[in-house]
């Protein structure tokens, strides 16, 4: 699903590389932690999976497209088409409902209108959010949040998702429950996934670890 | 005898402010000798007078009517007023063309003499604007008459010596000396020249007859209208008559003159002149119009057949005529073609 | 489209004040503009109407280059012989004055018998009771003459046109006038005899047959004319009507385009903050997927959200204000150009949709530069930090684009008007507002890292660093204020330099303490006579004659003054712009007006060739003076050179000057005849406050929407610092954490507020004194054909300032207020 081949990625004002010559593959179904001390370049190296920083060199390989081939508004659409994003930081849009958040991946892949009540109702449910569609943002808990941020993910289906510290901003118990569903989530869809993790917990329930250190990554 | 120049004299000096003197119009005499060129000329202390021209074409078509006539009316009054342009002297024009199987075209124009119109008092030569009367040294007349839905610019030719009516071209008019007109026809010209009908110019070739009249009293009282024709007879002989009717149509006074082809002329008045009305044609007006006429006159007995029946007229300007005036064919002991005139038939002018 | 519409509706919703007041904005800018552009073609429409029902529409006019000439009837004969030619109609038309009353009337001689193919609203209505017809010693009146003189049908009245009078009766009415017009219709013979002119007409109105070429017919027929006389066509007449006020019509258009443009600039500040605002929601987007250019699609869809209702609601408006106006105050908006009842408003589709066009276009152009950063912003550090604006162009590059700029607006301002309008000098004013714009963050940054020098309390000092750090909305908010602050000082300027020039004018044209005038019609001889008996208690009398020479047929016709002064010394008179060139002594010598020169290329010293009583004649220009009476030109002729040529002098206006002491003897001594001939007299003091006061009225609008341009200019600067502060609700909820009370923090607001007025003010007063010598420098000749010194009125220029500042201290205590009233708490816990 994702293949990873020789990425190479520089500060502009560096002489040394954040990252050389990464190599990894991330299969469908298939959930992966990435860890690493602060620093190391864990969200660059998301970042320039999802294609929102280029790299020097190497290529993205996402359901067989190479995201750095690509130009910024194709990369975009490769991105609404085929990735689901998880933030520390929940990013729920405040100003749109529950329901218009999570439908907001529906509308980018031109998804047609009558399906989003249907995907939108069985998605919050899922999340343990059923009556929520109506509600604002601001009237949310952070675990809600990030629920809704979950299911925003996975609305459209994508073939990967891209986590970066979703249960940073969480206590230990909603963190647990949070990360549960994610995981559930992507094993029901078969979707691949890359959580960028500080913590050990997460790192030990995902299918495979991977440590990003400044020489490189281990697995 | 032009129905139309009569009621607009009328209008006028009915017009005419009642505390102006009335002015002294000269009266036309028995015996007095008409000088040519001079009396082809304009006669301005007569209240009216007309140049009228009506002829039938062979080219471009047959039986295409055509007509110019130019009325002077003095009019009485701002007769001392020091301007060159005060209302006296005023000339009407009139010019039609009536197309066989088809429809009748006319327009008209009026203006003061020195405002767009005039007329010279030494030979026939009268104008509003571009349309124009007039006579050559060689007694050729060249008529210029143009609208947007016809046109025309013709020469006419003599192929014999002109005719003075009545008695040496005192023509009377009715039963008082007074109503008399001086009179010239000139019947039997040749036509040529150009007629413009639908944007397109082409030869025009045909026979036309010129009336030439003046006077300035010629109906009584009680009189309404007029019957009149004027007819080129196909053997070249010319035959002009008319009838002046009262209210109830009865003749109040007719004459008939009839010029042979060798010259021969013949008068007939009163009793000896009949009209009667075969046909009568009701114009969308709603006046009835006896366009088939029978003259009885001496031996004779002709009818008309109008090349059309609608050839009814009617202008606005000044004040409203009505009348009938188009080209016919005659049949009967005599034949020819030529323009018979039916006034008084529309009633009484508004004012 | 559904996405967009969400955050079009959250946009609005959450911006609620800054997106009504862009709106508002908008409307506003459309809305003068339509309501001017509405009142203009109706008042334009009404005029050319009015002229119809007078001069109906011939296809062509035979008229004397020379008003006080005259069209002889051999000419008007024979150009009714030409074939083309279906009817001359010929007027005689004169000024005259009715029985005693004040006003002069158009008597209009005309012909029934050819008038209704031409002019058939002039047609006279015979009346039952009296006697006579329409070619009789009679005249008929228009319905508001008849009332105005409280005349009836067959009334007795007297017509008088200088000594000549006519008694005669009224014999009916003209039923097809429009109902203000005075008019008198007469049959033209009677007119002539009574008035003149003999063997001639005033003009002759022609109808040529439909399928005439009118142009080729016009030249063909006027090279067998006497040069004296000159055939307009239909177009020269539509043409002139409007060139009679087009280039007034285009600078108001042009100040309502300004307007809308200062409306743009608002939704420039609105859309600039909301992308700043929203930079984290957007890069999530752009996270997310929506491409670059639909984020751009997306602040350019909320600019016509704006626009579409925004535009809709200035077309309402507008026409409303054109209604109220036209009704309060008629057709007329202030040039004096159009007057009478209130014209009828057509507001076409076409013009409807022009106007709501450009204020879209408006809303557009505003939102394209933020559009365009919101393209570009970086998303994963947009989404981090928030709103990053990239680093300002190096200085030295924008002083590069200034004085670049600079030798635009230069070379703009030296180049001609084109078709007689000083676009370039449009264009000039536009390049002078970028400049100031583009100064502004040069500005800033010059005053705010001079200011971070200075010890200051630590409230202030806050807001110094801030705006020193993230220049770009004081930047914004400064343009705004710059561009209307420019504008409005510019007008005041124009205006007043305008008004300065026009007093001192007044002096110079106005030397004598009493004028006479009889307005149209010639003075009595009687009157003229007792002048000169040495009993008259005057040290000296001049008289005046008008007329009017047509030197090109599509523009309006020049006035020919005919003076009684000395030819070889017309300065005493004339307020001459230049020097003054003697003739020589068996040469003509006129002087001709500033508008005049400019018009037609004369310079003194040039020979003239002038259509002068009805033929063509050489003269000498002997100088130029100043008129700012007559935009489109007028020529002096000293009266002895004008009764040499031939010409009659029949003077209309009396300049008078009583003997010392005698003053009140004067005026009882003309109050007889101005009684008796129904002269008009005044005191120059009150011809000259008449003149300022109409002066000033022409200006009204222009203030109108100079109060427009600054409101909205104190709008954007509200709105944009009320966004500023917003966007640092969290810095400033952090310093309140830290410390800070309410207080200081309004102040720290209010001092970054009172900050970027200043510079605003301070480059908007430079933008628009510069502005101001455009207008009165460039526009105005170019335009209007007078050239005046300029003058800034600074008193009033200042309290401007001061003005504008206190709004400024408002208008950010209003956004301070509005920062500070959040919570600390919650703005530094919310999480977006």
């Amino acid at each position: 699903m994702l293949v990873v081949s020789g990425l190479t990625k520089r500060h502009p004002n560096a002489l040394r590389p954040i990252f050389r010559d990464l190599n990894f593959s991330v299969s469908a179904g298939q959930i992966v932690a990435l860890v690493g001390e602060s620093g190391v370049g864990k969200s660059t190296l998301l970042n320039c999976i999802a294609g929102l920083e280029t790299a020097e060199a190497g290529s993205v390989q996402i359901d067989l497209q190479n995201m750095m081939a690509l130009g910024e508004a194709e990369r975009a659409r490769l991105r609404a088409a085929r990735i689901g994003f998880v933030f520390q930081a929940f990013h729920v849009l405040p100003t749109l409902t529950v329901a218009q958040n999570i439908a907001v991946p529906l509308l980018l892949t031109r998804v047609p209108v009558a399906e989003h009540a249907v995907r939108i109702g069985a998605l919050l449910d899922r999340v343990g959010l059923a009556a929520f569609g109506a509600r604002w943002p601001a009237s949310l808990s952070g675990g809600e949040l990030q629920r809704v941020a979950i299911a925003r993910a996975l609305v459209h289906k994508p073939q990967l998702i891209l986590a970066d510290e979703p249960t940073g901003n969480l206590d230990p118990r909603t963190a647990n429950e949070v990360l549960s569903l994610l995981l559930e989530r992507c094993r029901e869809q078969n979707t691949a996934a890359l959580i960028v993790t500080h913590s050990a917990q997460v790192a030990a329930r995902c299918d495979h670890t991977l440590t990003l250190t400044p020489e490189g990554l281990q697995a | 005898m032009k129905r139309r120049a009569f009621m607009l004299s009328c209008l006028l000096s009915a017009l005419a402010d009642s505390k102006t003197a009335t002015p002294q119009y000269a009266k036309v005499l028995r015996g007095l000798a008409l000088q040519f060129p001079r009396d082809h000329g304009a006669h301005p202390d007569f209240r009216t007078e007309w140049w009228y021209v009506t002829g039938a074409l062979d080219l471009p078509r047959k039986d295409i009517g055509f007509q110019l006539t130019f009325f002077r009316v003095r009019t009485g009054f701002v007769e001392a007023l020091a301007s060159p342009i005060a209302a006296s002297q005023i000339v009407f024009a009139h010019a039609a063309v009536t197309l066989p199987g088809d429809k009748l075209l006319h327009a008209d124009r009026a203006a003061r003499a020195n405002l767009g119109a005039g007329f010279s008092t030494s030979d026939c030569d009268v104008h509003i604007g571009a349309w124009q009367i007039q006579r050559s040294v060689s007694d050729v007349f060249m008529l210029k008459a143009q609208d947007a839905q016809f046109a025309f610019d013709l020469t006419l030719t003599p192929t014999q010596p002109k005719m003075l009516q009545g008695d040496a071209g005192f023509s009377q008019k009715g039963v008082r000396a007074e109503q008399a007109s001086y009179y010239v026809t000139w019947p039997n010209l040749q036509v040529d020249g150009s007629i413009v009908l639908g944007g397109k110019s082409q030869a025009a070739r045909g026979k036309a007859w010129f009336d030439h009249e003046w006077s300035s009293e010629v109906l009584g009282e009680a009189d309404v209208g007029w019957d009149w024709l004027g007819i080129n007879l196909a053997d070249g002989g010319a035959l002009m008559a008319f009838r002046i009717r009262d209210a109830a149509g009865a003749t109040v006074f007719s004459h008939a003159t009839l010029r042979d082809v060798m010259g021969r002329t013949q008068t007939w008045s009163g009793a000896a002149v009949q009209f009667k009305a075969l046909r009568k044609w009701r114009s969308a007006r709603g006046t009835e119009y006896p366009v088939e006429v029978e003259l009885r006159f001496g031996s004779h007995i002709v009818r008309t057949m109008p090349i059309i029946d609608d050839q009814e007229l009617s202008t606005r300007r000044p004040a409203p005529v009505v009348y009938w005036e188009g080209l016919v064919q005659v049949e009967g002991t005599l034949t020819g073609r030529g323009y018979l005139e039916l006034t008084g038939y529309a009633g009484k002018i508004v004012m | 489209m559904t996405l967009a519409l969400w955050l079009i509706q959250a946009q609005f919703q959450t911006r609620f004040t800054a997106t009504l007041l862009s709106m508002l904005a908008i409307a506003l800018g459309v809305a003068l503009g339509f309501a001017i552009d509405l009142i203009n073609t109706a008042a334009l429409n009404d005029f050319s109407r009015a002229m119809k029902s007078v001069q109906g529409e011939p296809d062509a006019v035979i008229a004397p280059r020379d008003s006080a000439a005259s069209v002889p009837l051999t000419a008007i004969n024979q150009v009714a012989r030409d074939a083309a030619v279906l009817v001359v109609a010929p007027v005689i038309e004169v000024r005259v004055r009715v029985d005693n009353d004040a006003a002069t009337v158009r008597l209009i001689g005309l012909d029934v018998l050819t008038a209704p193919a031409v002019m058939p609203d002039l047609l006279p209505r015979q009346s039952a009771e009296v006697s006579g017809n329409l070619f009789g010693d009679g005249v008929y009146l228009s319905r508001a003459l008849a009332t105005r003189l409280k005349r009836n049908a067959g009334d007795e009245i007297t017509l008088m046109r200088g000594d000549a009078t006519w008694r005669t009766r009224i014999a009916g009415d003209l039923p097809a006038t429009r109902p203000d017009d005075l008019i008198a219709v007469a049959d033209i013979a009677w007119v002539q005899a009574r008035f003149g002119p003999l063997d001639a007409v005033s003009e002759a109105r022609i109808r040529l047959a439909a399928n005439t070429d009118v142009e080729a017919w016009r030249k063909s027929i006027s090279a067998t004319l006497p040069s004296g006389l000159v055939v307009k066509g239909a177009a020269d007449e539509g043409a002139r009507v409007s060139n009679l006020s087009r280039a007034y019509r285009v600078n108001l258009n042009v100040l309502a385009l300004v307007a809308l443009l200062t409306g743009g600039f608002l939704v420039f500040a609105t859309q600039l903050t909301a992308v700043a605002q929203r930079s984290t929601q957007f890069a999530l987007l752009g996270v997310l997927g929506l491409t670059p250019s639909q984020r751009m699609a997306q602040v350019l869809l909320e600019a016509v959200a704006i626009g579409i209702p925004g535009s809709a609601l200035g077309l309402a408006l507008g026409y409303a204000l054109a209604f109220a106006f036209t009704r309060l105050l008629g057709g007329d908006l202030g040039g004096g150009y159009f007057s009478g009842s209130a014209p009828t408003l057509v507001a076409t589709p076409f013009s409807m949709l022009i106007f709501f066009a450009l204020g879209c276009a408006a809303s557009l152009v505003g939102a394209a530069y933020p559009a365009w950063l919101n393209r570009s912003q970086p998303l994963a550090a947009a989404l981090k930090t928030g709103f990053a604006h990239r680093p300002p162009q190096a200085h030295s590059q924008r002083g590069v684009l200034l004085v670049a700029l600079s030798f635009v607006a230069i070379a703009l301002s030296q180049a001609p008007a084109i078709a007689g309008l000083p676009f370039a000098g449009y264009a000039a004013i536009a390049v002078v507002l970028v400049i100031g714009i583009v100064a502004a963050p040069l500005a800033t940054h010059a005053l705010f890292s001079h200011l971070s020098r200075y010890d200051l309390p630590p409230a202030q000092r806050i807001a110094v660093q801030n705006v020193a750090q993230a220049p770009l909305m004081a930047q914004v908010a400064a343009s705004g204020l710059i561009v209307s602050f420019a504008l409005t000082v510019s007008m005041v300027i124009m205006v007043s330099s305008f008004r300065v020039a026009v007093d001192t004018w007044l002096d110079e044209v106005l030397p004598a303490p009493l004028y006479v005038r009889s307005k149209a019609t010639p003075l009595p001889q009687a009157a003229l006579d007792a002048l000169k008996r040495p009993d008259a208690p005057f040290v000296k009398s001049e008289s005046a004659a008008f007329s009017g020479l047509t030197l090109d047929a599509s523009r309006p016709a020049v006035a020919l003054l005919v003076r009684e002064l000395d030819r070889n010394d017309p300065g005493i008179r004339l307020p001459f712009t230049g020097p003054v060139i003697a003739a020589p002594l068996e040469q003509t010598v006129v002087w001709v007006s500033e508008p005049m020169a400019e018009l037609y290329g004369i310079k003194p010293g040039q020979q003239l060739r002038l259509p002068l009583l009805g033929r063509e004649m050489n003269v000498f220009i002997g100088g130029v003076w100043r008129d700012y009476a007559r935009q489109f030109g007028s020529v002096v002729i000293s009266r002895g050179d004008y009764e040499k040529l031939g010409g009659r002098f029949e003077p209309t206006d009396l300049a008078l000057w009583p003997r010392a002491g005698q003053e009140a003897a004067a005026k009882n001594w003309l109050a007889e005849y101005v009684k008796r001939y129904a002269l008009e007299f005044s005191e120059s003091v009150e011809i000259r406050r008449i003149s300022l006061s109409i002066f000033d009225k022409s200006f009204v609008v222009t203030y109108a929407l100079e109060a427009a341009a600054m409101l909205i200019g104190l709008f954007g600067l509200a709105v944009t610092l009320a966004a500023s502060v917003w966007l640092r609700a969290r810095e400033l909820a952090t310093l309140s954490a830290l410390g800070f009370d309410r207080a200081m923090l309004t102040r720290a607001v209010m001092f970054e507020g009172l900050m970027i007025a200043s510079i605003g003010l301070a480059i908007g007063l430079a933008c628009g004194v510069a502005v101001g010598a455009l207008l009165t420098h460039v526009i105005n000749p170019q335009a209007f054909h007078w050239r005046m010194q300029l003058h800034i009125p600074w008193f009033v220029v200042m309290l401007g300032v001061v003005l504008t500042l206190l709004a400024g201290l408002v208008a950010s205590r209003f956004a301070a207020r509005q920062t500070t009233l959040l919570p600390a708490a919650r703005v530094l816990g919310s999480v977006q």
